[in-house]
């Protein structure tokens, strides 16, 4: 026998075992739902998160030659070091390398082939900023730094591109929201649903339930546990097929070379255990909450006046 | 027929804690002035005042249709009166809180015309039913329903559903389960309906020795027969006390 909360629902309630499975049916589909969501937009935020932070932590300046160069004592231009010493002066910036003139040319290579170039032909100096760790460059801040020196340069800091990652991951954390929300809606519709067929069809019960004493709290115990226990294996069983599901893709995907975000690597699979155990909890939570609710307003508007 | 070896219940082993010494001097029930009208036209009791004292055994009595039902629904705080005042423990049924009626009908044995008995539990778990919602557990009660029902004449029949169960049957179960918890008050609709003389003289003896025990009985019922001379009586014509004899003097 399963005590719940004092209550034995089991041998209360008729055994509902067929009459239940549409109910278990429609539980653990909305279950897997919500899991699918939580996978994949748990799998995109991570993505996201990687793409940015390999992004972030490097960035390539640009110092663009000139005709009149500043040279430095031994006739170099001293334009890249002059750079170099005003960007190493910006809080987020942990060091900076010039880079040799081949990797200049390295960037022309797609235009111009390997054929070796004039020595006094002007090329842009490139450097090498390395951030600290979670730090981001103010871009406008260095850019106007340069500029007093009389420095042009490019700072190509991908600020473009993580907008863009931004972009995309709210879309799809709005899109994933609207879908939990609506899922959740439909927990609790279902359960309501649930709730007043069990109330019509245990009419009887509930009478006599009034009749010995029960206060109403054990009445709505005695029905909400019971849908919660439904909501729970059914939830188990959904959540538990969707991360099947996510890993199986992960595997395809990942075998052919193609999306990694989806393969379970270590770090991530924790999270997804957990959603499997916090899914069918969060369900029952939610359909004992609804169901509750429901059977208290019913036993107040017409059995305890 | 199962007659019982001693004259006391199986299942009761103590009174009822409110039925002490003074039993005879306080009203449990009390009616005074009471009007009751399921719609606005008719009225189906009027003006009915009694006291009932506790401890005392009752038989409200009247041609079908008098209002018996409707007075003890009143009793057992089913619903309220349109006029008058009605106590029950001592207390205004119209000032009790909402929260504290369960408590109270848990001091109450109910019967009702149609047994209410819920189909998909067996004899034992309905009659066991007002145990398990005063939070006992099945092992404290176990052997006190079991005694019970062999004393209305169920033993045997003590896992079956009530479809599988005569008339009789179902009204003795019913019964079973309204003294099961030792009420102070047992309110009884129409308890021997459905039963030939002889068990409804033992369900009567069930109810006498009740309250032996001190519980205030109030039975509703059209058999006559069954009441002796010496009863308690209240009828009821037409919504009205037409006879009234209670073993305590109404004053209104
Ligand atoms: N829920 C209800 N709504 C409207 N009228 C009702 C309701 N219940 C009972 N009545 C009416 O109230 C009157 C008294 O009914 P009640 O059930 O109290 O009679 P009774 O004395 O118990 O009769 P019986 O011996 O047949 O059980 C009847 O005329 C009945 O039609
Ligand atoms: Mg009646």
């Amino acid at each position: 026998m399963t005590e719940i909360l004092g209550v034995n629902a089991q041998a209360l309630l008729p055994d509902n075992k067929k009459t239940d499975r549409p109910l278990f049916m429609v539980f653990a589909i909305l279950a897997f739902l919500a899991t699918l969501t939580l996978l994949a937009s748990a799998a995109g935020y991570r993505a996201s998160a990687d793409w940015r932070s390999d992004l972030a932590e490097s960035i390539t300046v640009q110092v663009k030659p000139r005709a009149e160069l500043n040279r430095g004592p031994n006739g170099e231009p001293s334009d890249p070091a002059i750079a170099r010493n005003i960007l190493l002066q910006l809080s987020a910036v942990k060091s900076v390398t010039i880079l040799p003139p081949e990797r200049s040319q390295e960037l022309l290579e797609p235009w111009l082939g390997d054929t070796p170039l004039p020595d006094d032909l002007p090329l842009p100096t490139l450097l090498d900023v390395r951030l600290h760790a979670g730090q981001i460059l103010d871009s406008q801040q260095a850019d106007a730094a340069l500029l007093a020196a009389n420095i042009r340069a490019d700072i190509d800091d991908h600020r473009q591109w993580d907008r863009e990652i931004k972009r995309t991951t709210r879309a799809a954390q709005t899109i994933s929201l609207t879908a939990l929300v609506l899922i959740i809606t439909a927990s609790i519709t279902a359960a309501i649903f649930a709730t007043r067929a069990a109330i019509t069809g245990q009419r009887r019960l509930i009478d006599v339930l009034h009749q010995v004493g029960a206060p109403p709290s054990y009445t709505a115990r005695l029905f909400s546990t019971s849908f919660a226990m439904v909501g729970l294996k059914a939830g188990g069983v959904g959540a538990v097929a969707a991360l099947l599901l996510s890993t199986l893709i992960g595997l395809l995907f990942s075998s052919s070379g193609g999306f990694s975000y989806f393969q379970p690597g270590l770090h991530m699979a924790f999270f997804d255990l957990y959603l499997v155990v916090a899914v069918p909890v969060i369900l029952a939570i939610i359909i004992a909450i609804a169901s509750w609710r429901t059977i208290l307003k019913t036993l107040f508007e017409e059995i305890y006046p | 027929m199962h007659t019982p070896s001693s004259t006391s219940i199986p299942s009761a082993q103590t009174q009822p804690s409110a039925a002490g010494n003074n039993a005879n001097i306080r009203a449990n029930i009390r009616f005074e002035r009471v009007g009751f009208r399921y719609t606005r036209d008719v009225e189906i009791l009027s003006d009915v005042s009694f006291s009932l004292p506790r401890g005392s055994m009752t038989f409200v009595t009247g041609p079908s249709g008098a209002g018996k039902t409707t007075l003890l629904k009143l009793i057992y705080l089913h619903m309220q009166p349109s006029r008058g005042l009605i106590t029950v423990f001592g207390q205004d049924t119209s000032q009790i809180d909402r929260k504290a009626i369960p408590t109270l009908k848990r001091r109450m044995g109910i019967v009702l015309q149609d047994f209410d008995l819920v189909d998909h539990l067996n004899v034992f778990e309905n009659v066991a039913l007002p145990l398990r919602v005063a939070g006992r557990k099945q092992a404290t009660y176990r052997d006190d329903v079991l005694g019970l029902l062999k004393w209305v004449g169920l033993g045997a029949r003590a896992h079956v559903l009530p479809q599988m169960l005569s008339g009789g049957e179902k009204q003795r179960a019913a019964i079973a389960r309204a003294v099961i918890a030792k009420p102070e008050i047992l309110i009884a609709d129409e308890p021997t309906g459905n039963v030939d003389q002889d068990i409804a003289r033992r369900l009567i003896r069930l109810f006498k020795e009740m309250n032996r025990l001190g519980t205030t009985v109030v039975i509703a019922t059209h058999n006559t027969d069954l009441i002796s001379e010496d009863a308690n009586v209240l009828a009821l014509t037409n919504g009205q006390v037409s006879r009234i004899n209670t073993g305590m003097r109404v004053k209104v």
